[in-house]
């Protein structure tokens, strides 16, 4: 977020709408990288992250009408439409025989393991540093993995009311983190 | 739930993930358009979840930036140019609305009619469901009915009950008959008796001046309480209930007899 910003939300926004190429390349140049962290999470291989994000901004573009920003903001509604598309592609016949044929050598990246492509400085593991272990796995599980509360909620028989609460706590720990007012 | 416990839930959270359902998530963008506490909370929410992303972030490969913007097309300037003040006759404008028109009425006819399609499949699912509710309300009420008798039977003091237990072939075997001495009327109830092969049918017998008078013959697995059977002239001594072939005997076969009850002399 070190760059200049040329536009506020607002102006962006109305650009984008009315097809300013400009405007969806400073989106680009400001976002593709938070965007690009969090897709890489959920489909591991660099070649699958590479996809969903051209998918992605091409979405934004021509779905950018439809963008209310009533309802949230404009990086909330990306975040969820890359979110989205890199869990469909997660579930994809396509990425499922990849997996099969290819294992483990494509895959480039875990939450786990790996933050070392980090380009902020500072990776999952650090950032999640302050939250307790119940805490760092929600986030982990929902937030970077991208799967959904009821998912967790099944597959680590969490009861979804705790999933949620157990989220919310960490998000509050992590906002004196962020900084976030 | 009050805003508190709203916020206190988790629920925002889900809502800006996009975790909720339609209607629980128009429910909080509702409640955000009037709640200045619960529009900052989510505001807060959506920013830490940014500042998470941009934490984490990782820079994509240059050459993927440039895969993508040759996929935009390069001008698509909305800013319209002075058009060029070309006079164009009324009769375009006309035919162009009219054609705006047709297609305009055309669309609505086919929306309609997907929604009058719609409309029809659901009022005719809700008048099947409907017939089903109704059966069951008869079916209940029907069963309602039986055992209304049953216990108007029961607790009516000019029955008398007579207990039939089971007999040596059949120890595990119990049935009673109520029997009303003054209106002839005969009611059984089945308490355990084994179930039969199609061929065959219980018959229930009175015992009226030493002889076995026919009361009816039942199948066993009635589901009513209490069954209504032949009206029995006379003064029985004892009740008994045989096993016989389909459509009852004239005289009982003393082998098959299941259970066998007198009655009782105090009344």
């Amino acid at each position: 977020m070190s760059q200049l910003k040329k536009y506020s939300e607002e102006q962006l926004v109305s650009a984008l709408q009315s097809k300013d190429r400009t405007a969806l390349e400073y989106l680009y140049d400001n976002y593709s990288a938070a965007l690009y962290g969090r897709v890489i999470n959920i489909v591991k291989t660099k070649e699958f992250a590479d996809e969903v994000l051209q998918d992605g901004f091409l979405q934004v573009w021509n779905k950018i009408d439809i963008y209310d920003n009533e309802r949230s903001r404009l990086f909330t509604w990306m975040f969820n439409i890359f979110r989205n598309l890199a869990i469909d592609k997660v579930r994809s016949k396509e990425f499922r025989n990849e997996k099969k044929t290819d294992d483990i050598e494509s895959i480039v990246y875990d939450v786990e393991n790996n933050d070392e492509q980090d380009t902020d400085g500072i990776g999952v593991k650090e950032l999640l540093y302050t939250l307790n272990e119940e805490q760092q796995f929600i986030v982990k599980q929902v937030y970077f993995k991208g799967y959904s509360h009821s998912e967790v909620s099944k597959e680590y028989d969490i009861p979804l009311g705790t999933v949620k609460t157990r989220l919310r706590q960490s998000l509050i720990l992590l906002r004196k983190i962020l900084k976030v007012e | 739930m009050s805003e508190k416990e709203i916020i206190e839930s988790g629920r925002l959270e889900a809502y800006v993930l996009g975790e909720l359902s339609e209607m629980e998530s128009q429910e909080i963008y509702a409640l955000a358009q009037s709640n200045e506490e619960i529009r900052e909370e989510i505001e807060r929410i959506e920013l830490t979840l940014e500042k998470m992303a941009m934490k984490t972030a990782i820079m994509p490969d240059q050459k993927l930036k440039n895969s993508i913007f040759q996929q935009i097309p390069e001008k698509e300037k909305v800013i319209p140019k002075k058009a060029e003040t070309k006079i164009i006759p009324l009769s375009v404008y006309l035919a162009a609305a009219s054609i705006a028109l047709f297609l305009i009425t055309g669309i609505l006819a086919i929306n309609y009619r997907i929604k009058w399609k719609q409309t029809e499949e659901r009022l005719s699912s809700l008048i099947t469901q409907n017939q089903s509710i109704a059966q069951d309300y008869n079916r209940v009420n029907q069963r309602l009915d039986e055992l209304e008798t049953g216990f108007e039977i029961v607790n009516n003091s000019s029955f008398s009950k007579v207990v039939m237990p089971g007999t040596e072939g059949a120890p595990d075997a119990i049935a009673s008959v109520y029997w009303n001495e003054n209106s002839d009327e005969v009611y059984l109830s089945i308490q355990n008796l084994k179930q039969l092969s199609k061929e065959q049918q219980y018959q229930l017998w009175a015992i009226v001046d030493g002889v076995p008078v026919d009361a009816g013959i039942f199948n066993g697995d009635e589901n009513s309480p209490i069954i209504k059977m032949k009206s029995v002239a006379g003064i029985a001594s004892a009740f008994a209930v045989t096993i016989e072939p389909n459509g009852g005997s004239d005289s009982p076969s003393l082998e098959t007899m299941q259970v066998y009850g007198e009655v009782s002399e105090e009344t």
